[in-house]
């Protein structure tokens, strides 16, 4: 009852303070709104021209192969993309450049390899031959206690023959090169949606169990916009902004006012105090949840849904920065320093797990980074429970948040102070 | 006509010292003293390395009394209170309030369900109104007073809607108060609750610590300010270097250290001032050209008027009697300025 006694102050507390609101939810409501109206083709801006060289062609004729062409109606259906086909034999960078003229934008030009397929394929197959030994192999473990020495042998040397075969199989990877602007805008947003639609061919391909039917799963990825990719995204962010930034001051204000040495003298035990603050950090990311992604439906018309994974995955997320805001308001003494310290931690973890740019478009060293960071986790969980609903993306990330929540609280609630020195 | 004015003015002096002599033989604290002991400390230390914040600290305070610690800041008034608030450790010694030892774990529970605290500088949340900053704190207990009572008893009716931040300093205290009153606590601590207030807000705060004495509630208050604790306390205890230098009623201290009275004659002259210095000693002639003269006793204070009445003075006359003041100069060595920092 005391925890909700606080939950109910703290909650009021912060719902009233103009500055309080603006910047846990008006601020990034805004960024959404800046974010979404720049990428999402709202207010008559169109689809972003995009030259496609597909070098992938078989038999005589030099047909598209099947595969290429999955790929590039995959980028089509996502709406973002006026796409313009580059002759295979152009050199496709004068080709758009001339296409474009001289006030015509930035270029940006896919081109999808020779033997896109084939390797495809091949790369794939080698998985599946590779899943196949893996999965006799264990049956053999298993049963190995009930076949007598004849079916053992036989069943071995199949072993051994499936094993050889496998390694005969060469290594394939197949590569598309995207060739951007350097001070193209939307570079990071293309880079973004062609990375996500590939990651959904591998998966699709290594993972699925018809390859075949990969053109029409990769269908239901490619429906989602890019406000869709930003929402979870921005959320995460200021999920994150709300714990470290936004409760490291608060504390600490009450901290400096006597407000939480006042409240230390009464009956109230300090965990009642850490889940009071913990109860709000949650309502309040809830809310901002449910404004971003209904403010994205009335706007942009967004797809994202948020599922019961999400929700636990928010209040996982609200406990782990809650604990971090709570670690941080135990190191600092003044309302100003933690603020600084908020701000210190805050914004680099944002620039670098992820949220607005694809990991995979940074550095090797900054995504080492990105794999210390609580956010990258967090804010990958997210997009995979909302967006992709990849069981093991969600899961696995879901683990760390939840390993990463139950470990800052506890550091948090030790570095509460609840008697002076 | 003089003679007249004289009568009338032995008359009123009259009254005067019966009043002052009613008031010396007033002892409360020895009703007090016969009243159980709510807070029991003997030889606290609270030591920060080298530094002895309170420094072997003994002393009783009894139920209904208001007991104050005057001392200015640093001398470990706020230390030691919140020892016996239970949210600081103590070095050594024992400390209990209402027989519970503040340093066992039991125990604490139930000395914060039996205890009010105002905190030096008392803040709330600034975005609640006064009724549920009052409701936050009444909540944190099993039991509590009907806010509505509690904000009725200090006169905060009409501010139950405001916002904690749009208050005066003297209203705030006010909510302090009322904040620390809803558990409806036998015992108050109030930690320079005056201290950074207007007067006006002072004595605001004068008047509810009063009230709170006709509640028979206990108060323990802390202050930096003479007239505060010489007005408000059954019992004094002046604090210095984390020790206590005195303790006793404040007409006990003044009795036994305030010095003597003195019987100010106004726009005297060096003449007036040989002749009493002839006659009773102890008379100077100050840079005002006012004359005084320190007397013994009453029978002293007599003889002076008597003498004067012969002289046909007629000049305005009055008795200064010590003040815990004085008492703090003769016993600390200084005066406490009004952001109560000690200057010898």
């Amino acid at each position: 009852m005391r925890a909700v006694a606080i939950f109910k102050a703290v909650t009021k507390n912060w719902i009233r303070s103009r500055s309080g609101l603006f910047f846990s939810i008006l601020f990034p409501v805004l960024l959404l709104i800046v974010f979404g109206a720049i990428f999402s083709g709202v207010g008559g801006s169109s689809s972003s021209n995009l030259f496609v060289q597909n070098l992938d062609r078989i038999g005589a004729d030099g047909e598209p192969s099947n595969l290429s062409n999955a790929f590039i109606e995959a980028l089509n259906a996502t709406k973002l993309f006026s796409i313009r086909n580059v002759p295979s034999d152009a050199n496709a960078t004068s080709y758009a450049r001339d296409a474009l003229g001289p006030l015509g934008g930035n270029i940006r030009i896919l081109i999808i390899s020779n033997g896109f397929q084939e390797d495809l394929l091949n790369g794939t197959f080698k998985v599946r031959v590779g899943i196949t030994y893996s999965t006799l192999n264990t049956t053999y473990y298993y049963f190995e206690p009930y076949m007598n020495d004849t079916e053992k042998v036989a069943f071995q040397q199949e072993l051994v023959e499936i094993e050889k075969y496998e390694q005969s199989l060469p290594d394939r990877q197949t590569s598309l090169t995207l060739i951007l602007d350097s001070s193209d805008q939307s570079a990071a947003v293309i880079k973004n949606v062609v990375a996500s639609i590939a990651n959904a061919f591998n998966y699709e391909l290594i993972g699925a169990e018809n390859v075949i039917q990969f053109n029409e799963s990769s269908v239901t990825t490619t429906h989602f916009s890019n406000v869709d990719f930003y929402i979870p995204g921005i959320t995460a962010a200021f999920i994150m902004t709300n714990g470290i930034i936004a409760l490291t001051a608060n504390t600490t204000e009450f901290k400096r006012r006597g407000i939480i040495k006042r409240l230390s003298i009464t009956p109230l035990r300090k965990m009642d105090w850490i889940i009071g603050n913990v109860l709000s950090q949650t309502l309040l990311n809830l809310m901002l949840t449910a404004i971003m992604i209904g403010l994205g439906w009335l706007i942009f018309s967004v797809r994202v849904i948020p599922d019961a994974l999400s929700l636990v995955l928010i209040v996982l997320g609200s406990i782990m920065f809650s604990g971090i805001g709570m670690l941080l308001s135990g190191l600092v003494k003044d309302v100003e320093a933690a603020s600084a310290v908020g701000n210190a931690i805050a914004f680099p973890m944002m620039f670098l797990s992820g949220v607005y740019f694809p990991l995979e478009i940074m550095p090797s060293y900054i995504q080492s980074i990105a794999k210390v960071l609580p956010l990258t986790y967090f804010a990958d969980g997210l997009r995979y429970a909302m967006i992709y609903k990849y069981p093991e993306g969600i899961y696995t990330n879901m683990a760390i948040v939840a390993v990463l929540a139950v470990g800052f609280i506890i550091i948090g609630s030790l570095m509460t102070r609840w008697k002076e020195k | 006509m003089i003679e007249l004015k004289n009568h009338v003015f032995q008359f009123s002096l009259h009254i005067m010292l019966k009043f002052i002599c009613v008031r010396c033989s007033f002892s409360l604290p020895d009703g007090a003293r016969m009243s159980k002991a709510v807070v029991e400390v003997d030889s606290l230390l609270k030591q920060y390395g080298n530094l002895r914040a309170v420094d072997g600290v003994s002393f009783e305070v009894y139920e209904g009394e208001v007991f104050a610690f005057l001392g200015p800041n640093g001398a470990g008034k706020t230390t030691t209170v919140e020892i016996l608030e239970c949210i600081r450790p103590l070095t050594s010694g024992t400390a209990k309030v209402f027989g519970y030892d503040v340093t066992k774990k039991d125990d604490v529970r139930e000395i914060k369900r039996r205890i009010g605290v105002l905190p030096q500088e008392f803040s709330a949340l600034d975005k609640l109104t006064v009724k549920e900053n009052i409701d936050l704190i009444g909540d944190m207990y099993e039991k509590h007073l009907d806010v509505a009572e509690v904000i009725k008893l200090l006169d905060l009716e009409d501010k139950t809607k405001e916002r904690f931040e749009n208050l005066s300093g003297g209203l705030k205290q006010r909510v302090g108060v009322a904040a620390s009153l809803v558990s409806d606590p036998q015992l108050i601590f109030l930690d320079e609750p005056t201290t950074g207030l207007d007067p006006k807000a002072r004595r605001e705060v004068w008047t509810v610590i009063e009230n709170l004495k006709k509640l028979q509630k206990t108060v323990f208050l802390t202050t930096h300010y003479m007239e505060e604790a010489q007005m408000l306390a059954d019992r004094i205890a002046i604090i210095d270097k984390g020790k206590i230098v005195a303790i006793g009623p404040p007409q006990d201290l003044i009795s036994e250290h305030g010095g003597l009275k003195v019987l100010v004659i106004r726009k005297g002259d060096k003449k007036l001032a040989d002749i009493l210095q002839g006659k009773y000693g102890q008379t100077i002639l100050n840079g005002n050209g006012d004359v005084l003269v320190k007397v013994d006793d009453v029978n002293e204070l007599w003889q002076v008027v008597a003498t004067l009445t012969e002289m046909k003075v007629k000049k305005d006359i009055e008795i200064q009697t010590p003040t815990i003041e004085d008492v703090f100069l003769k016993v600390v060595g200084g005066r406490i300025t009004e952001e109560g920092e000690l200057r010898q």
